[in-house]
């Protein structure tokens, strides 16, 4: 699960105003919920700081029951960190490797078997309609096989958070469609599912509880999005 | 059609973000600068070993008018010369001192290098008795007085008065050869640490995203560690191996100093490698053969600190 209390975030120095001010919030373990706002609110910043990219500069926050803070010892941190799966806008793909080492990298990292790795990998590239492009280099995917590769980057090595920042923005609706039904079958499967994303029609399609963020600010809680 | 499973494990690809050539080609030149310094180093020590241990032990006694007949209180002798009376002098030295006078050949290559060819000088020339003592044997405090109340003129020189000043020449060449190791060592570090920080900019990206990813501080630091070490251990190689001739060269050359003076060389170049290599003193082989493995792991802790203090910039 999540939970924030009184969280703030500041870029560089401490006069600095925050990114992020005083969010509070809960979300259980198995729980989905919508990132909304305009752009700027703050959506990327709230994402990276669940996914430990920053910590928290004032208020306490708890990933997966693990209480994040400055003083945390870095290991602990690695560990939290594997057990989530970030899919970022930008994809971050790594352009040295094909899809297969970029889809491979969360497993390898955890040193397992590599029979087992291959095995994970081909099934969940099939899964994401990549499967016959398994061996070609990341630089050479469309935006759409890109977006594609790093969810299957992320949910390869079943985290138990899953964070995504407007994950279906190059792909087409149908899949669109069949990734919130991913995310919907993870989410009933136990995984903590964060998504933010400015598509309405998305939102309205999977009705689950929301946040909604103005100015680095939760202005608003709320159950199912009509 | 390339594999779908690559060697390439993380899309570090640290083979193209270090300046391998430039990093190999600095360490390499290190490691022969190293090389000479450490081959200097032995040499010196040797050398002080040498002249602390066997010069201590030797007198060298002068005997002008060597072959004139010994004047004692009653007149000449018709029997003994002044030479012949200083070494039935030193015969009451203690027991195993070895003592030698110099034929006429020895002493006319010892007079070469100033005289040229002696044996047409009409320099009258002394003799020379040179005397070495057993080990843990004092020369007599009264040795030059005796010698000089019986053959007048006779000079006693203890060389073990110069070979103090010749340790402390030695030592002091000891120590300015643990400077220059620790320059080279120094400058290996900075070399690295530079090769280093480039690497970490043009990976910048995607160390980031291994970190998102769970890569651990000790992962990160540890590629990039094995490829400089990697890097270092090649260069360090290179560079001792470089230095090997010229090394060889230099001990043919300096054969004079660390051994009797027969051993003078004819030629610049040595006929026997085999037998020069041979003449290597152990512990300048043994550091010569660490010194790849000292470059390694220069670069090696270099690389760890400064990419796990990069590390920490990230939470």
């Amino acid at each position: 699960m999540i939970r924030l209390d009184n969280v703030s975030w500041r870029r560089g120095k401490k006069d600095n105003g925050p990114v992020l001010a005083n969010l509070s919030f809960a979300v259980p373990q198995g729980g989905f919920r919508w990132l909304l706002g305009p752009s700027g609110a703050g959506k990327s910043s709230l994402l990276s700081l669940l996914h430990i990219e920053n910590l928290p500069t004032d208020g306490q926050m708890s990933i997966l029951g693990k209480t994040v803070a400055q003083e945390e010892k870095r290991a602990a941190l690695v560990r939290l960190r594997q057990r989530i799966g970030m899919v970022h806008q930008d994809y971050q793909l790594m352009p040295d490797l094909s899809v297969a080492d970029n889809v491979a990298l969360p497993l390898r990292l955890q040193n397992r078997p590599e029979d087992e790795i291959q095995d994970e990998v081909h099934a969940i590239l099939k899964w994401v309609g990549l499967g016959e492009r398994v061996d070609v280099p990341a630089t050479r995917l469309s935006g759409g096989e890109q977006q594609r590769t790093a969810i299957a980057r992320a949910i390869i090595h079943r985290p138990g958070l899953i964070l995504a920042d407007e994950p279906t923005n190059a792909l087409e609706e149908s899949q669109a469609c069949r990734l919130l039904d991913m995310f919907a079958e993870l989410s009933a499967m136990g995984t903590t599912v964060v998504v933010a994303t400015h598509n309405e029609s998305l939102v309205r399609r999977l009705e689950r509880p929301f946040l909604f963020l103005e100015r680095g600010r939760l202005v608003e809680e709320g159950g199912e999005r009509a | 059609m390339s594999r779908p499973f690559s060697g390439r494990k993380d899309g570090l690809s640290l083979s193209e973000a270090l300046p391998d050539r430039s990093l190999f080609a600095l360490v390499a030149m290190m490691g022969f600068l190293a090389a000479l310094t450490l081959a200097g180093a032995s040499g010196a020590r040797a050398l002080s070993a040498r002249w602390s241990g066997g010069a201590a032990q030797l007198l060298t006694i002068q005997v002008p008018d060597a072959d004139t007949a010994l004047t004692t209180q009653n007149g000449p002798s018709a029997t003994t010369t002044r030479v012949q009376a200083v070494l039935a002098d030193l015969a009451s030295l203690p027991e195993g001192a070895q003592i030698h006078q110099l034929t006429p050949p020895e002493l006319a290559r010892l007079l070469e290098p100033w005289l040229g060819e002696t044996d047409n000088s009409a320099l009258p020339l002394p003799a020379i008795i040179r005397v070495k003592l057993p080990p843990d044997t004092t020369v007599p405090a009264a040795l030059e007085q005796t010698l000089n109340a019986h053959v007048p003129g006779t000079i006693v020189e203890h060389n073990a008065r110069w070979g103090e000043r010749l340790r402390a020449l030695a030592n002091s060449l000891l120590a300015c050869a643990g400077l220059a190791l620790l320059s080279v060592g120094g400058i290996a570090t900075m070399i690295t640490g530079l090769a280093t920080r480039t690497g970490l900019a043009t990976r910048k990206d995607i160390i980031k995203t291994l970190h998102g990813l769970g890569a651990s501080d000790s992962y990160i630091a540890g590629r990039f560690a094995w490829r400089t070490a990697t890097l270092g251990f090649g260069g360090g190689l290179t560079g001792t191996l470089v230095a090997c001739p010229p090394l060889l060269l230099l001990l043919q050359m300096a054969a004079p100093f660390a051994s009797a003076p027969q051993a003078t060389p004819e030629r610049l170049l040595p006929t026997d490698w085999q037998a020069l290599a041979n003449t290597i003193p152990p512990d300048m082989l043994c550091a010569l053969a660490f010194l790849p493995f000292a470059a390694a792991f220069i670069c090696w802790f270099t690389t760890q600190v400064m990419v796990r203090l990069w590390l920490l910039r990230l939470p």
